[in-house]
């Protein structure tokens, strides 16, 4: 079966998702309300993040495997075309976050405060935000992302056309494959320059006066292994439903593989950020680790068992990376945990901001432990995520038929 | 290991298919292959020949832990009970300042302890005789041999010529 058909069983399901997703959403409007709607807001830019960051890097992987000649991912290539479109619902939910910069609806973002740059009650003004403020303001906001995402947007739906013309009218002199492997290196500078912008903008810009250096890369790889969790999970359910029958153990084993490095990798890069700014021992950096090791303990330890403990230790032998039962698991967790990871890295810098610095992090629901409506809006982002993915999906067929790597990809062997 | 000098015939072939074909149809007439030569690693064979998954890697993990844990202990020893400094105002237990060095003798024991490992069960020890049945098995040429103590050599011939070896020869090891 090349033609996925996407059932009406399944599209009630999704539906059924988003609801549960809204509703919970709505709930969060009141429930725990500290004045700000904070928990509704944090929720809504977590998810939006997340799941536009998963499309981005799909984007990404889709043209690093192109301009490095890779062959193995063929088969499945359409996948990560489906992912990397869903940038354009990624848009418009991150054009409701700048509404409600523009029209002060929440108050995620400390630097957006107008009071903030304006001297207190004392005649001091905030130096530190004042020299960041040509940044990080409004207007660089709005049309930071507009730009960079728009430029997402405008690759992925390059490729993707390019990829789809060539099933219908691919020529043995592979024009359509010479201009994805030039329009994917152009795409590769832009994205890891334009990637680092939008995580300072949407993500570190939360601890408004902090800053690392690391953490673009380090919230990147939190992303890119986030999608290549939810990718096995799909081709594990794809093929379960007779899809996808060419994808065999030796694609899944690669693609375990990919998760298991990439999971020391993040490790990597979060031991860095740590270290350096642990052995430094200067406040101005070591109030963001401050503020999570002391209030929320469990999901900073949580976080390395989740994204480092879990899939070293089970996917480091060479047969649980062929078994789907205890990829799946693992992809499970994975993916969990780096939701839980962005969890971490936005929530807690949200509520300081919500408080205006002068609160106490108690433990709450939403802050310190995603509580079942976070939960409950995860399920509704993720089922939005994959009816999108799932309407791409039908409407073109599952296996690239013309692309040159195809017979390449349809005999991998590891 | 064995002193004993061995018959040993042997077939060259120019290419990993034939080669491949060749070894599935010694497998189907029960010929007892002594083992196959190859210039690079060739895909799907191990199974072919009946050779079990190398256990070379859990050697290595041990050897990593090993090297984890004496890291771990021998500078947590040095810092808090042999020679405690203060470096930048952190305790003398400070966890985090061991980790670099601990992810290097994991890696440093687990590398060399596999090498000495894989050179140990290979017999490839400095000075050691090899067994080289064809310069050029470690070039171009694919290479099955066969032990001839026990076995029919006119039998062995036939499979060679009927399978497509370029050229069969005899050797003692």
């Amino acid at each position: 079966m090349n033609q996925f058909s996407f059932e009406s069983k399944q599209k009630s399901v999704l539906i059924g998702g988003m609801i549960l997703g809204l509703i919970c959403l709505a709930a969060t409007w009141w429930v725990g309300d500290d004045g700000h709607h904070t928990r509704f807001w944090s929720n809504f830019l977590h998810n939006s993040v997340f799941f536009t960051g998963i499309a981005f890097l799909a984007l990404f992987i889709n043209t690093a495997f192109t301009t490095a000649l890779a062959g193995w991912h063929v088969v499945f290539k359409r996948v990560f075309e489906a992912y990397s479109l869903f940038l354009i619902p990624g848009l418009v939910l991150m054009l409701v976050i700048i509404a409600g910069i523009w029209g002060h609806f929440h108050h995620l973002y400390h630097w957006a405060d107008p009071q903030a740059l304006l001297p207190n009650e004392e005649g001091y003004i905030d130096e530190i935000l004042t020299g960041k403020s040509g940044f990080l303001n409004k207007y660089w906001y709005t049309f930071g992302t507009l730009i960079i995402v728009g430029m997402w947007i405008f690759f992925a739906l390059r490729l993707r056309r390019f990829s789809v013309e060539e099933d219908k009218s691919g020529t043995t002199d592979y024009a359509h494959y010479k201009k994805t492997r030039l329009w994917s290196a152009i795409f590769l500078p832009l994205a890891g320059f334009s990637s680092a912008a939008i995580v300072w903008q949407w993500v570190m810009s939360t601890d408004s006066h902090w800053y690392s250096t690391l953490f673009a890369w380090y919230t990147t790889i939190s992303w890119f292994v986030a999608a290549f969790a939810s990718i096995i999970l799909l081709m594990i359910y794809l093929k379960s439903k007779g899809y996808y029958e060419n994808v065999t153990d030796e694609h899944m084993h690669d693609l375990g593989k990919y998760l298991f490095a990439f999971s020391i990798f993040w490790t990597y890069l979060w031991f860095s950020q740590y270290m350096l700014i642990w052995y430094s021992n200067n406040g101005e950096e070591t109030i963001y680790f401050h503020l999570r090791r002391q209030n929320y303990p469990v999901l900073f330890y949580g976080n390395l068992v989740l994204n480092f403990l879990v899939p070293f230790f089970v996917l480091m032998r060479n047969d649980t990376k062929r078994k789907f039962g205890t990829l799946a698991l693992v992809a499970i967790l994975t993916l969990i945990g780096h939701w839980i990871d962005f969890f971490l890295m936005l929530k807690p810098g949200i509520r300081e901001t919500a408080m205006h610095g002068h609160g106490e992090h108690t433990f709450a629901l939403g802050y310190s432990f995603p509580g079942v409506l976070e939960f409950g809006i995860l399920v509704g982002f993720a089922s939005g995520f994959l009816y999108f993915v799932f309407s791409k999906l039908s409407q073109a067929s599952l296996v690239p038929e013309n692309d040159p790597y195809l017979g390449e990809s349809l005999h991998h062997h590891v | 290991m064995e002193n004993q000098n061995k018959e040993v015939l042997y077939g060259l072939y120019d290419d990993e298919e034939v080669l491949m074909s060749a070894v599935k149809k010694a497998n189907e007439e029960h010929l007892d292959i002594m083992d196959v030569y190859t210039p690079f690693p060739v895909h799907g064979l191990d199974p072919l020949l009946g050779l079990s998954e190398s256990r070379l890697h859990i050697a290595g993990f041990i050897y990593g832990a090993i090297g984890t844990l004496t890291a771990f202990l021998f500078m947590t020893w040095v810092f808090t009970r042999d020679w405690p400094i203060i470096f930048g105002g952190k305790p003398y237990f400070s966890f985090p300042a061991f980790v670099p060095i601990m992810f290097e003798l994991t890696v440093l024991f687990s590398s060399v302890g596999m090498v000495i490992t894989f050179y140990t069960i290979c017999g490839l020890w400095p000075g050691s005789k090899t067994i080289r049945l064809n310069d050029r098995i470690t070039d171009d040429k694919f290479c099955i041999a066969f032990e001839t103590d026990n076995t029919d050599v006119q039998k062995l011939k036939d499979f060679f010529s009927s399978t497509g070896a370029g050229s069969v020869e005899t050797a003692t090891i």
